[in-house]
C-alpha cells in the first residue's frame, strides 16, 4: 500500500480539525458551532476508525513509514501495537467530544475551538504511540503536551483553570527537559536515534550499566510525567481539579495511554538487553504509584481530585504488566504487554463513563464535590446504576472490564514469579474499595437535601450508555477483546 | 568511552576556577564605596524609572508572536525551492497543501481579531 494511504487515519483527523476550525470562523462561533461541530468531530473520528480497520491487514511486524526514502530513517511504525493505540485515540476523541457538548456551550465563548484541540490532541496520541525514533517521540510528545496545556487553560476567565495549566506547563517543561537529556545519553552511547538501531549497537558494544540505568531513569521522568507515575505525579491532582471536566476526562485517558505505548516501545525495542535492570526500577515505581495513589485518594472530597489519585493508582497496576515483561512468550496471561492493553481498553471506557456522569452532575449543580452524589438514586436512577458499574470496574470486580484487565496484568506477574508485586497490587485494590464505594454509598444510602431530577442531555446519555455497555461487554464477551490485546502486543522491531 | 571526555572535565574545572577566582578575590581585596548612581541598574545608558513589576500593554506581543510563528513556517519553503525541479509535481502539491494550511491559519487569526489594536 501507498505510504499516504497508510497514514489515512492521521490525515482524516487533521482534515477534520481544519474543517471544524473553518466552520467555526464562518459561523463566528454562534449557536451552530456549539451544536453541529461536536457531531462533525464524531463523524471525523468514526471515519478515522474505519480507515484504521481498512489499513489493519497492512500492519505487520516489518513495516515502518520512512520519511526520507534515500536514507531510510524510519519515523513511524505501523505495527499491531500502533494500530491498537490508534483505535484507542480515535474512541477517546469521539467520547470526549460528545461529553463536552453542553459543558463547553455553557461555560466558554469559544465553542468550536475546543473540538479542534480535542482532534489535534488525538492526532498527537496516534503519532506518539507509533513513533520509533527518539526525535519523532520528542516532537509528538511536545505536540501532545502543548495541546493539553491549552485545553487545561480552556476556561480562561476561571482562575483555577489557568492555575492548573500553569502548574501543568511548569512540570511538563522540566520533565521533558530531563527526558531529552536521557535521550542524548542514549544517542551519545550508540550514535543513533532509531530505536531498533540503538538496540543493535548496544548488543554489539558493551555500554556501561550506570550509563543505561541513568538514561532509563531520565527517560522515565518524561514518560512518567505523561502517565502520572509517582515521583512525577504532583501536577496531576491540581491539573485534573482545575481543568474543565471534559478535558480532565481526556487527560486521564489519552496521554496515559500514549505514555504507556511509548514507554513499552522504548524499553522493549531499544533496551531489551537490560530488561533485568528496568524491570527492577519499574517494580519499585509501580509499588510506589499504587500505594501513594490509593492512600491519598482516601481523603479527597472533590470527585475530580479523587479520580486523579485513582487514575494514578490505576497507572500503577498497569505498570505491573510491563515489569512482568519478558522476551520469551508467557503462559496463559501473555507476556505482560497484552495485559496492559486489555487493562487500558477497559480503563478508557470506564473512566470516560465516570467522567460523563460527573459532567452531567456538574452541568446541573455547578460543583464537583463528592457530597453532591448524595441521594443520586432518587435524582437519576440510570446514572446511579452506571456509576456502580464503573466503580466495580475500577476496583476490578467481575463482571466488568476492569476485572479482565487486572486478571491478565496480575496473572502475568504471578506467571513470572513476581508474587510480592502482585500481592501489593491486590492489597491496593482492596484499599481502593473504600473510596470508590464511598461515592456509591452516598448515591444510594444518604438522603439528598434536594430531590430535583438530574436532566441528562442526549449526547451525554449516549456516552454513558456506550461506555457502560463496553465495560460490561469486555468481561461478558471477552474472547474477541483478549484476542485483540494478544495480537496487538506484537511490536515492530526491525531495523531499516 | 568515558575517558574521551576527560578534557571536557578539565576544561569545566578550569572555567569554574577562573570564574570563582575573578568573583571571590575582588570581593575581599577591592575597596567598596557605593553611591546611588553606582548601585543603580544599567541599561545602555538609559535612566531607570519606576518598578519592574507593573502592567505592560500586551497587544504588541500577539503580533510579535504571530510574526515569529509565520517567520519560522516560511523557512520550510527554502528546502522545497532548492529541490523544486527534483520534487516535480509531488513536491508542488505538498507545498500547496502546506501553504493552504498557513493561509487558513492566517485567516483564522485575522477573523479572531488578533490584529485589532484595542
Amino acid at each position: 500500500m501507498n505510504d499516504l494511504l497508510l497514514l489515512s487515519p492521521e490525515i482524516i483527523i487533521a482534515v477534520t480539525a481544519f474543517l471544524v476550525l473553518t466552520l467555526d470562523i464562518i459561523w463566528k462561533g454562534d449557536r451552530r458551532s456549539a451544536v453541529i461541530l461536536p457531531w462533525v468531530t464524531v463523524a471525523g473520528a468514526v471515519a478515522a476508525l474505519l480507515a484504521v480497520v481498512y489499513i489493519w491487514p497492512a500492519a505487520s511486524d516489518t513495516y515502518g513509514i520512512a520519511t526520507d526514502t534515500g536514507n531510510f530513517v524510519p519515523m513511524l511504525a505501523l505495527d499491531r501495537l500502533a494500530i491498537f493505540f490508534k483505535i484507542l485515540a480515535v474512541l477517546t476523541v469521539a467520547l470526549v467530544g460528545l461529553s463536552a457538548v453542553d459543558f463547553i456551550a455553557q461555560r466558554s465563548p469559544f465553542r468550536g475551538e475546543f473540538y479542534v484541540f480535542t482532534l489535534l490532541a488525538g492526532l498527537s496520541l496516534m503519532l506518539l504511540s507509533a513513533a520509533t525514533n527518539l526525535v519523532m517521540i520528542y516532537l509528538s510528545l511536545e505536540f501532545l503536551s502543548i495541546s493539553s496545556y491549552v485545553m487545561t487553560a480552556y476556561l480562561r476567565r476561571d482562575d483555577r483553570s489557568v492555575e492548573a495549566a500553569i502548574k501543568y506547563l511548569l512540570y511538563g517543561a522540566v520533565a521533558s527537559g530531563v527526558m531529552l537529556y536521557g535521550f542524548s545519553l542514549l544517542y551519545g552511547a550508540t550514535g543513533s536515534v532509531d530505536l531498533a538501531t540503538i538496540a543493535r549497537r548496544i548488543g554489539e558494544s558493551q555500554v556501561s550499566l550506570t550509563f543505561v540505568v541513568s538514561a532509563v531513569v531520565m527517560i522515565l521522568s518524561g514518560f512518567g510525567f505523561k502517565i502520572a507515575l509517582v515521583p512525577f505525579h504532583q501536577w496531576s491532582p491540581d491539573a485534573y481539579e482545575g481543568a474543565p471536566t471534559p478535558v480532565t476526562a481526556f487527560l486521564s485517558v489519552g496521554p496515559k495511554a500514549a505514555g504507556f505505548a511509548v514507554l513499552i516501545r522504548v524499553l522493549v525495542v531499544a533496551l531489551p538487553e537490560y530488561s533485568v535492570n528496568w524491570t527492577a526500577i519499574l517494580s519499585l515505581v509501580s509499588i510506589l504509584t499504587m500505594t501513594v495513589g490509593n492512600l491519598v485518594a482516601l481523603w479527597q472530597t472533590n470527585i475530580k481530585r479523587m479520580l486523579a489519585y485513582s487514575s494514578i493508582a490505576q497507572a500503577g497496576y498497569m505498570l505491573i504488566g510491563l515489569a512482568a515483561w519478558s522476551a520469551e512468550p508467557g503462559g496463559w496471561a501473555g507476556n505482560g504487554i497484552s495485559g496492559i492493553l486489555l487493562f487500558l481498553f477497559a480503563y478508557m471506557f470506564t473512566n470516560l463513563g465516570i467522567f460523563a456522569v460527573a459532567i452531567a452532575l456538574e452541568n446541573q449543580l455547578g460543583t464537583a464535590n463528592i457530597d453532591d452524589y448524595a441521594g443520586l438514586i432518587r435524582r437519576s436512577p440510570y446514572l446511579s446504576i452506571a456509576l456502580i458499574i464503573f466503580f466495580l470496574s475500577l476496583i476490578g470486580i467481575p463482571p466488568t472490564g476492569g476485572f479482565m484487565g487486572k486478571l491478565f496484568v496480575f496473572g502475568a506477574a504471578i506467571d513470572r514469579g513476581l508474587y510480592i508485586l502482585a500481592g501489593i497490587g491486590i492489597l491496593n485494590s482492596v484499599i481502593s474499595v473504600y473510596y470508590y464505594f464511598g461515592v456509591v454509598r452516598r448515591a444510594f444510602f444518604v438522603e439528598a437535601e434536594d430531590d430535583t431530577p438530574i436532566r441528562v442531555s442526549p449526547a451525554l446519555n449516549l456516552v454513558v450508555t456506550v461506555t457502560m455497555i463496553m465495560t460490561l461487554l469486555i468481561a461478558l464477551y471477552g474472547q474477541p477483546f483478549i484476542n485483540l490485546a494478544n495480537s496487538s502486543a506484537q511490536i515492530l522491531a526491525a531495523a531499516f | 568511552m568515558p575517558s574521551d571526555y576527560v578534557p571536557i572535565l578539565i576544561y569545566l574545572l578550569v572555567a569554574t576556577f577562573i570564574a570563582a577566582f575573578a568573583l571571590v578575590l575582588p570581593h575581599y581585596l577591592g575597596p567598596r564605596r557605593p553611591n546611588p548612581a553606582k548601585s543603580d541598574t544599567i541599561e545602555s545608558g538609559k535612566l531607570s524609572y519606576g518598578d519592574a513589576r507593573r502592567r505592560v500593554p500586551v497587544q504588541y506581543y500577539i503580533v510579535a508572536m504571530v510574526f515569529i510563528l509565520f517567520d519560522i513556517e516560511v523557512l520550510f519553503f527554502y528546502p522545497w525551492a532548492v529541490l523544486f525541479w527534483d520534487l516535480k509535481w509531488y513536491g508542488l502539491v505538498q507545498i500547496a497543501i502546506f501553504a493552504f494550511l498557513l493561509v487558513e491559519s492566517y485567516i483564522y487569526i485575522w477573523k479572531k481579531g488578533a490584529f485589532k489594536w484595542k
